[in-house]
């Protein structure tokens, strides 16, 4: 990816966008009791176009803005997306995307880590309170939501960010040659 | 020139790692200026984010609870009729303690504390994505009168307290937070205890530290005990509805001292609540 201080721009407007839909919409809906968390997949996105940097400092961005956003414990968020986003960068440079599926099970697999790091973090802090197994239930539904928001969000991410892709196949369709008189 | 590239790219990230080590060092420290500052500038923009998405949101809404009223129907028919029962003794509870106060010349007890508080209305405006964190943001502040500990309600019941405030907007620690603790008391047999929550469920609370002597039975009402005591008391008035008890088993009773409760505020879907400004600060 190449970063032009437009491309930046438009780096932060999705995150700024992803964050407050996240917040305001995603949070606060819920299917068979659990709400979609789209940071995540939104981190893996960028990094799987941007590259592991693009990924770690997106997901740092992400997880700091949600933080204040929350007035939560600063740090936590940002850690973990960090994380994701390295990841997910990282594969992008050591592999191919063949599959169309690759985004979305990306965006599955991460988030499932993501929730995990979560927990482990918070569970290093210390929880005042039992827990009940209902959070393995929520984590793996996050994770399935993923994958479903997963493939949209990453076709719309590739679509902002077209202009600064290097190796953007350009799929055209090829003409038939008309043959006169027949 | 790649290892210079890949030198660069693990200094960055260890500069982010450190970075958000000492982010959270900051945190623990007590240092939220930071936060405020970005929370006031962007709560006017959640604000309208929160009414423009309120259609798309009531969608998603619908289906869902298409799937839970369901199973509900049943339930409640079955509960309108107790209830029903519940309403006509509860009248007559009333006229019996109203009569009994005027008898006592009760002025200032701490079941009238209640009115000493202010009720302030605000929107929810953004939640907590993680379930490890349960808290929503609201549109009212300390320009509104909000104070950290302030308690807030809905329409249904207790929801949780304030955490924190800035100027036009403030996080509500919910019930169902790790963090969260109210003491509380089961009516008619006045058993208190500790209502804490069960990290991941948000449809089951835990009143802890309960008297074990004192029997309690399923669907008995849960109320805020709104203690007073040597010059301290609870930020909750007392009489506030938290819940209901769901299971009640002897064992759990006399072994652990707990029971297990629903709150009566469906804590997944908040729109409006309620701040309860003004009161006792212990």
């Amino acid at each position: 990816m190449i970063l032009t201080p437009k491309i930046v721009a438009r780096i932060a407007a999705i995150a700024l966008l992803g964050v407050l839909l996240q917040l305001s919409f995603f949070s606060r809906v819920e299917l068979f009791h659990v709400s979609p968390d789209v940071l995540p997949a939104l981190v893996v996105c960028l990094a799987l176009l941007g590259g592991s940097l693009t990924g770690a400092v997106c997901g740092f961005s992400i997880g700091f803005f949600v933080d204040c956003l929350l007035v939560e414990a600063l740090g936590i968020t940002s850690l973990v997306l960090l994380g994701i986003g390295y990841l997910a960068g990282l594969f992008r440079e050591r592999f191919e995307i063949h599959g169309t599926l690759v985004p979305a099970l990306l965006c599955m697999g991460l988030t499932l880590l993501a929730e995990l790091g979560f927990a482990a973090v918070q569970l290093l802090f210390g929880i005042d309170a039992p827990v009940s197994t209902l959070v393995i239930r929520d984590m793996v539904l996050k994770s399935v939501y993923a994958f479903f928001l997963g493939w949209p969000l990453y076709l719309l991410v590739r679509r902002v960010l077209r202009p600064a892709l290097v190796e953007e196949p350009r799929v055209r369709r090829r003409r038939q040659p008309t043959v006169l008189g027949a | 020139m790649y290892r210079k590239q890949v030198r660069r790219r693990r200094a960055v990230l260890a500069l982010l790692i450190v970075g958000s080590f000492v982010l959270l060092t900051l945190t623990y420290q007590g240092s939220r200026g930071l936060q405020s500052g970005v929370s006031t500038i962007f709560s006017p923009v959640q604000s309208v984010a929160d009414r423009a998405l309120k259609p798309a949101r009531d969608l998603v809404d619908w289906f869902d609870k298409t799937f839970d009223a369901r199973g509900e129907n049943s339930r409640l028919k079955a509960e309108l009729v107790k209830a029903r029962e519940q309403a006509v003794g509860g009248q007559e509870a009333l006229h019996e303690n109203a009569q009994m106060r005027k008898l006592l010349a009760l002025d200032r007890s701490p079941a009238l504390a209640y009115s000493a508080y202010k009720e302030v209305t605000g929107s929810v405006i953004a939640r907590s994505p993680t379930v490890w964190r349960s808290s929503v943001s609201i549109d009212v502040g300390s320009d509104d009168g909000v104070q950290v500990d302030d308690p807030v309600v809905s329409g249904d019941g207790v929801v949780g307290r304030i955490a924190s405030v800035q100027g036009g907007s403030s996080q509500v620690m919910l019930l169902t937070d790790h963090a969260s603790a109210i003491s509380a008391k089961v009516v008619p047999p006045g058993a208190t205890g500790v209502v804490k929550p069960e990290v991941g469920n948000p449809e089951e609370l835990i009143l802890d530290f309960i008297d074990s002597t004192k029997r309690v039975h399923g669907e008995q009402a849960v109320v805020t005990a709104g203690w007073r005591a040597q010059g301290l008391a609870s930020h909750f008035p007392p009489g506030l509805p938290l819940g209901e008890v769901t299971r009640a088993p002897i064992v759990d009773q006399e072994a652990k001292e707990q029971v297990d409760v629903r709150p009566y505020a469906d804590l997944r879907n908040l729109d409006l609540v309620q701040v309860l400004t003004g009161g006792s600060r212990g």
